[in-house]
């Protein structure tokens, strides 16, 4: 049988409160959810002022992240570069998901949505850095 | 008279005499009643900010762990749209949904799901039939100044367990 790492609610409000205060120092507000490695949501925070749609695109980024265990930027340049066909895929190829690695495993993923695509995606970094995880 | 026909003569008799006291007794369906006013008129607020909806998590998820419970808890602004969100570790997935649904329906009906489910167990069973409904208690309004400012919903337990953690979260708005 193999063992892998797992999420926990403490090791989400780390990543939230990271993420949550990389989105404070430059005035972004947005939608940060953290999901496990079955695309289930663990954690959500929208700030004041991002809208409801942030909250779903967040999730849906994460999610995509999640299951497919690699960014929705790895998705999005796909499809850009003119693989047309992934936009039938059952994923969000919108940069701002990141997924949680712990060496070779996916524990998670980080989704975020508010600001522009790479600004998201360097929120969800700030928070997946916090866990000091080395790779 | 055939056997046969002596019961459909005494089948038709018998429905006719109590066609007959209906008629006569006509049973009042509460429905029927018209109320003068308005009722759970409750004002929907400005929405929730995200450090109380944290602050309702936070105190949720306190007691839930304090009972060494495991639960899904999600906060809703007034617009019945997710604000936050926490799953413990260990908590049922079901619940993720649940959770938010019962904060959602809480909102959009302006009561706690409790009375929904009371409804439902009281014979009321149209209120299944109504948009998004969920009749299971752990869903409560927070109020602020006589307004509604969002809902907090928990699920993971019984829906007593559910409710008590509720409680404790929706305690913190004022």
């Amino acid at each position: 049988m193999n063992n892998k790492p797992c999420l926990t609610l403490e090791d989400c409000k780390k990543i939230g409160a990271a993420a949550e205060a990389e989105a404070r120092k430059n005035k972004w507000n947005v939608t940060i959810a953290i999901l496990d490695d079955g695309g289930h949501m663990l954690w959500l925070v929208r700030m004041d002022g991002a809208t409801p749609f942030n909250a779903q695109v967040a999730i849906e980024k994460g999610r995509s992240a999640a299951v497919s265990r690699r960014t929705t930027k790895n998705w999005e340049d796909r499809v850009s570069a003119g693989r047309n066909a992934l936009l039938n895929m059952p994923v969000l190829p919108i940069q701002g998901g990141v997924p949680i690695m712990v060496g070779a495993e996916c524990v998670g993923a980080v989704g975020v949505s508010g600001v522009q695509s790479h600004e998201d995606e360097q929120i969800a970094n700030a928070g997946i850095a916090s866990l000091g995880i080395k790779s | 008279m055939s056997l046969k026909t002596a019961l459909t003569a005494a089948t038709v008799g018998a429905l006719l005499v109590a066609g007959a006291t209906l008629a006569q007794q006509p049973a009042p369906n509460p429905l029927d009643n018209i109320p003068d006013k308005m009722p759970n008129d409750i004002p929907y607020g400005t929405p929730i900010s995200l450090d109380h909806a944290q602050a309702a998590i936070a105190a949720a998820v306190a007691e839930s762990k304090k009972r060494g419970w495991k639960l899904n808890v999600a906060v809703v602004d007034s617009g019945a749209n997710l604000v936050a969100f926490a799953r413990q570790d260990g908590a049922q997935l079901a619940s993720i949904a649940i959770s938010e649904h019962k904060a959602r329906a809480a909102v959009k009906y302006r009561r706690e799901t409790k009375a929904l489910e009371g409804g439902v167990q009281s014979g009321l069973n149209y209120l299944l039939t109504l948009d998004d409904v969920i009749a299971s208690r752990g869903g409560i309004p927070l109020m602020q100044d006589g307004k509604m400012i969002g809902a907090i919903g928990c699920s993971g337990g019984t829906g007593s367990q559910d409710e008590v953690v509720c409680k404790a979260g929706a305690a913190t708005v004022k």
